[in-house]
């Protein structure tokens, strides 16, 4: 019976409870995070370093993209463009008022909050392909956008540019205990580690509940007294919140950015990394997250056109399709499986 | 201010998005999928047409590979990846999509390079007819005459034979025509063939009237689909307005000096209002 019961959750294989409890769950999540994080910080410096930072902010876009997707299923394909909110909006308040650098994350991510609810409007009345489009073309507008106005280089005005020297651009300070790269690459990880957190505490609580409810079934989950809208919003902004943190690390990693830093085509990158990694698990996230940065960081390190990472992730896509678990979903399945086994036979 | 001269500079641009668009909704009406990789399929098309010309060959031959290569490209990814992916819902094979937009954009980045000052040249370039005072290339001419016999061909495809019987049935229910005996592959195949050959084309026009390259040729499937939108992603002759509209939104930005800078955002931000006050309404696909 309980074999039945457990179909198509977690295949068993010894005569145990399928226990891991949230709290192991927690664990892992900071061990993994943890030791990974620890590796990078000792083994890389200069260029790897910056790259892996780069990678974590990435990781943040891809946990919102998967939070959306392996929620609820809607296709978010401006993850990239959230970021670049987050970005801009940090750097304006940042040359505004010159706040403490945890006011400016937050200031990125509710500026990407606020843009990705008005973004997830659209898709409030509508699903499936029609948001895959809208996203699409919001990512495409936000790059003409962000090409015409550029990001805040300190400069005079609500969009703060200087003259064409840019000999007097202002740099965003990072914050005084992370000034160092391996010391800012740590901060970002804390903060990478905290958004995991906070997706996985939505997930498992009511907000989770609600979001499964929605996907399996809309109208079924109208009649059981949840509020669609509210909670479809939530998710958006949740994701966008995210995206917009992400954007802020990396205005604190560069100190400025480049209005070209934020092609339709990364937050496409950004989708696939999302299904390559896996969006059922946190885990994927964080490897997808990785992987969309790189793999372009190794073809520059090779010496390869970094056009080849295109070829790469389009055509990793088209397998990835078939594989709805991705790497992290094997992974974690794989870990889940070995844990189990363990118990099983201590228990025998 | 006389907007007369910008209607007619948009004429050229907006055949192509209209070109492009008819040739994305044959597509998606026929077998559910909206192909992203069209502006790349175009790229392909454009950039071999350049590279053939350079080598020498004569002009008719290069631009004929050109096209028959995107054609080709669009044959096989509809005979071997899509029927793969037949059974999955819309989202993910308009997905799979993007990968082959990627492979190829980055295929063409890599070996012809991004941000190089390129156009494709024509012939009729050297021709031209002034409309409104602004003077019109031949080559906006032909873009608007190729897309109307193609947009008409279509039609009457559709209308008067076997194959565009199937594609209307396939459009109406793909389960019930292939009950009914409809060759849902072989229908889905030519489909996809008619798709590159619009993308061949459109891409050879727009290299010429915008620039040769690979990210501005793969992403004219944006403003591409943008059209389509406003014609709910169903109708053919919606299509064909909804892209000419597209390119006369994009060209009469240009008479706004605060706007022109955002023009080519324009069609998308059109698509967008389209869809929240009007909204998706029942065309093909809408209720998946």
């Amino acid at each position: 019976m309980r074999e039945i019961a457990n179909a198509g959750v977690i295949p068993m294989t010894g005569p145990v409870e399928p226990e891991i409890s949230p709290t192991l769950r927690a664990a892992a999540i900071v061990v993994v995070v943890g030791v990974v994080s620890g590796i990078i910080a000792l083994t890389s410096g200069g260029y790897w370093l910056s790259n892996f930072t780069q990678a974590y902010c990435m990781t943040l876009a891809v946990l919102g993209c998967a939070l959306l997707y392996g929620q609820l299923g809607l296709v978010s394909l401006c993850q990239w463009a959230l970021v670049g909110v987050g970005a801009w909006v940090s750097l304006r308040v940042y040359h505004y008022i010159h706040p403490p650098f945890f006011v400016t994350i937050l200031s990125g991510g509710i500026g990407a909050t606020v843009i990705g609810v008005i973004w997830g409007l659209p898709a409030l009345r509508m699903r499936g392909l029609y948001l895959a489009l809208v996203t699409l073309m919001l990512a495409g507008a936000f790059q003409v956008l962000v090409a015409v106005i550029s990001f805040p280089v300190g400069g005079p005005g609500f969009l703060g540019q200087v003259g064409a020297s840019g000999n007097d651009r202002i740099n965003m300070a990072r914050p005084i205990f992370a000034s160092s790269d391996t010391s800012y690459f740590l901060f970002v990880a804390l903060i990478t580690l905290l958004c995991i957190f906070l997706v996985e505490i939505h997930r498992r609580s009511k907000p989770g509940r609600a979001w499964a409810l929605i996907r399996k079934n809309e109208q079924m989950a109208a009649a059981a007294g949840i509020r669609i809208v509210f909670y479809k919003a939530w998710a958006f902004a949740l994701s966008g919140f995210i995206a917009g943190v992400g954007g802020a690390l990396l205005a604190g990693l560069f100190g400025q950015l480049d209005q070209t830093a934020f092609p339709t085509t990364t937050s496409i990158v950004i989708f696939i990394g999302m299904l390559l990694g896996g969006f059922e698990v946190w885990l994927g996230a964080f490897l997808g997250g990785i992987l969309t940065r790189f793999v372009p960081a190794l073809l520059i390190d090779l010496n390869v056109n970094t056009n080849a990472g295109f070829m790469i992730f389009g055509a990793a896509l088209l397998f990835a399709l078939r594989d709805p678990l991705g790497l992290g979903g094997q992974l974690t399945l794989l870990a889940e499986r070995l844990y189990l086994k363990f118990q099983g036979k201590r228990a025998s | 201010m006389n907007l007369l001269p910008f209607v007619a500079s948009g004429i050229g641009l907006g055949a192509i998005y209209a070109l492009s668009s008819v040739g994305l909704v044959i597509l998606y009406r026929a077998s559910g999928t909206l192909n992203f990789a069209f502006g790349a399929f175009g790229g392909v098309s454009a950039f071999l047409a350049w590279q053939l010309k350079h080598e020498g060959v004569p002009l008719a031959i290069s631009w004929a590979a050109g096209i028959a290569v995107a054609t080709g490209i669009a044959y096989c990814y509809g005979r071997v990846f899509a029927p793969r992916l037949a059974h999955r819902d819309r989202v993910v094979r308009a997905i799979a999509t993007l990968g082959l937009a990627l492979v190829l954009f980055g295929g063409m980045a890599w070996y012809w390079g991004v941000g190089v000052a390129r156009r494709l040249e024509l012939p009729t370039d050297l021709s031209a007819v002034t409309l409104f005072g602004v003077r019109l290339t031949g080559t906006r001419l032909v873009a608007l005459g190729v897309a109307l016999v193609m947009a008409g061909g279509v039609g009457l495809l559709l209308s008067y034979t076997r194959i565009g019987l199937g594609m209307r049935a396939l459009a109406s229910d793909r389960h019930i025509s292939a009950a009914i005996g409809v060759r849902v592959t072989q229908i889905d195949t030519i489909a996809w063939t008619l798709n590159g050959l619009f993308a061949g084309i459109a891409g050879i026009l727009l290299g010429n009237i915008n620039r040769l390259d690979p990210g501005a040729l793969t992403f004219l499937v944006i403003p591409a689909i943008a059209a389509a939108i406003f014609a709910r992603l169903s109708s053919l002759p919606g299509a064909f307005i909804g892209g000419m509209v597209a390119g006369q939104i994009e060209a009469l930005l240009i008479a706004f000096p605060d706007l022109a800078n955002f023009r080519s955002a324009g069609p998308y931000v059109a698509a967008l209002l389209f869809l929240m006050i009007v909204g998706a309404g029942h065309g093909v696909g809408a209720r998946e």
